[in-house]
């Protein structure tokens, strides 16, 4: 087998091992979509003020899974990787020790792809709404989501110094980007400039194009052109600014 | 043809010189030390070696070639330990050496190298379960699993019980009757006293000298001591008058024969030759301590960390 394969199924059996990712990535979205979702269902989002549109709770589920992982668990990976000289060890064997940044990379693309799907078939069983229904629209949205989002999980992991200030960055991050898509106040009650702001924030962008695809509505261009900017720039700054130890 | 030459190597960190003049050369089949206090340019001068950072002058031959411009292939057949290297909590050790072993073109075969570190039983295990002793033995099974011909080790016993110590040395001389050239980093002198075929001490970035251990020692010349009491009174004259005797001292009941190798001969052949009975003798032997000071003109860290049971013998 090639050093990038065993590279990636160790780096899998690492993750499994993890309960707090497998939690993230499994059990957190669709727990918090049961809370919030089922009163919805009965009706009572209008009065309580929640968002409206049917598609907004389960695609901010989405972008959850896939934040968490980009803004949790990647950057603590590879500080913890940095900070035990694993970079470094790999660096005196034949194999750069780039493909294991690829090889955390690729895993935690999959463990998103899973945790997407089987949050996409808990909103179409448990809570009875429909599955995404423009799924070339979806797919993109959800692509550009995840490359926008891993690349600034990217990025927090080649300037954070140590392990425990990435895990300090990511939630530090994760938190106001989770307002700024709208998480707890709706983007229409936000000062016009703060939601002007969010539209195009990561995490905002994911969920609305990934809300549009869903309803069936195609993603907003501007939109999708933010999250593909923003991946660009994020990994490129990432890649300038890795220091390997 | 030496398996490792380095030319006068010179390396920078911005303006601090971390290496400013090294040249030493590791003959194939031996256990070479390289030997010097905390920040002496140890490490920075073996990562050199191994191509993970660029020499800012000097050159370096590996195996015949440059660890820089052909880094793969020298990788493929050098292992190196590292200084403070650690693995993922969660990997098991198997997992870790068939790991590695991927990166290699000629791979060893992990259940012979786990019964030869004596990890067998821990195959299983996770790397977080593992004891001191056990995570360092499986650093130095990941460094040997490509089959490497030159084994770069860094601070191999540091942070070990003093047994702990002991069984890495006995894996030390069993990697090398493998055949395969072992470069030891240490700042332990008493290791590399036990071990090192020959060794170079790096002082602030310089060699100071580089011979076997019994060399270094003559260099030197460093006085062995033979401290005993004597049961029956002993005339200091009768002692001196001895080949190979410099001096004599007493400490209340204690004598102590100061004078070179052979002094030992000859305290026990006036002792036995006159009849006189004597209790508690020891012999101290010049240890590379000793040399080391000589040498640099200062202590080196070893006397207050490591128990100087080598002393006596």
């Amino acid at each position: 087998m090639s050093a990038l394969s065993k590279l990636i199924a160790v780096e899998t059996k690492l993750f499994l091992r993890e309960p707090v990712s497998l939690f993230f990535v499994f059990a957190l979205p669709i727990g918090l979509m049961l809370v919030f979702g089922l009163p919805q269902r009965a009706g009572t989002a209008a009065d309580t003020g929640q968002h409206a549109e049917q598609t907004f709770l389960p695609s901010l589920a989405l972008a959850l899974t896939i934040g968490m992982l980009a803004l949790f668990t990647l950057p603590m990976a590879l500080g913890i990787y940095r900070e035990r000289r694993v970079l470094r060890r790999l660096a005196t064997t034949p194999v750069r020790p780039g493909l294991l940044l690829v090889a955390q990379v690729v895993v935690n693309l999959v463990m998103g792809v899973l945790g997407a799907v089987v949050t996409a078939i808990a909103v179409r069983f448990l809570l009875d709404q429909p599955a995404p229904a423009n799924v070339p629209g979806f797919v993109l949205a959800f692509l550009l989501g995840v490359a926008c989002l891993f690349a600034v999980g990217l990025l927090i992991a080649a300037l954070a110094p140590s392990a425990r200030a990435a895990q300090s960055i990511g939630p530090a991050l994760f938190f106001p980007l989770l307002f700024l898509a709208g998480a707890w106040l709706p983007r229409d009650r936000m000062p016009a400039a703060v939601a002007a702001i969010a539209d195009y924030s990561p995490l905002g962008a994911t969920v609305d194009t990934l809300g549009a695809a869903w309803a069936g509505a195609n993603p907003e261009l501007p939109q999708l052109v933010a999250l593909a900017v923003t991946a660009v720039v994020g990994s490129v700054a990432a890649t300038r600014f890795f220091r390997w130890e | 043809m030496p398996v490792i030459e380095v030319d006068h190597l010179q390396k920078r960190y911005g303006e601090k010189i971390a290496v400013d003049d090294v040249s030493f050369t590791v003959e194939q089949g031996e256990i070479f030390g390289v030997l010097g206090p905390n920040g002496a340019g140890k490490t920075t001068t073996v990562e050199c070696v191994q191509g993970l950072r660029r020499a800012d002058g000097g050159t370096i031959r590996v195996l015949g070639l440059d660890p820089i411009r052909d880094r793969t292939e020298v990788r493929q057949r050098v292992g190196a330990q590292l200084q403070e290297s650690q693995l993922p909590d969660k990997v098991k050790v198997w997992e870790a050496l068939d790991l590695y072993r991927s990166f290699y073109r000629n791979r060893a075969d992990i259940d012979e190298l786990l019964t030869d570190l004596g990890l067998a039983e821990q195959r299983n295990t996770y790397f977080q379960k593992l004891s001191g002793g056990q995570k360092q033995r499986l650093s130095v099974a990941l460094a040997l699993v490509g089959r490497p011909e030159v084994a770069i080790l860094d601070e191999l016993t540091t942070g070990l019980d003093p047994q702990g110590r002991r069984d890495t040395w006995d894996l030390v001389e069993r990697i090398r009757d493998r055949g395969v050239t072992v470069v030891l980093v240490t700042h332990f002198m008493e290791e590399a006293q036990r071990l090192c075929d020959r060794l170079a001490i790096i002082d602030k970035g310089r060699v100071v000298a580089i011979d076997s251990p019994a060399g270094l020692l003559n260099r030197v010349g460093t006085e062995h001591r033979v401290h005993f009491r004597p049961v029956e009174p002993v005339e200091d004259a009768l002692l001196l008058a001895a080949p190979d005797v410099t001096g004599v001292s007493r400490d209340g009941d204690e004598v102590t024969v100061t004078g070179s190798a052979d002094v030992l001969q000859s305290v026990m052949s006036v002792l036995n030759g006159r009849g006189i009975h004597y209790t508690a003798l020891r012999v101290e032997q010049p240890t590379l301590d000793d040399a080391f000071v000589s040498l640099t003109g200062r202590g080196s860290r070893t006397a207050a960390q490591s128990p100087t049971d080598g002393r006596s013998s």
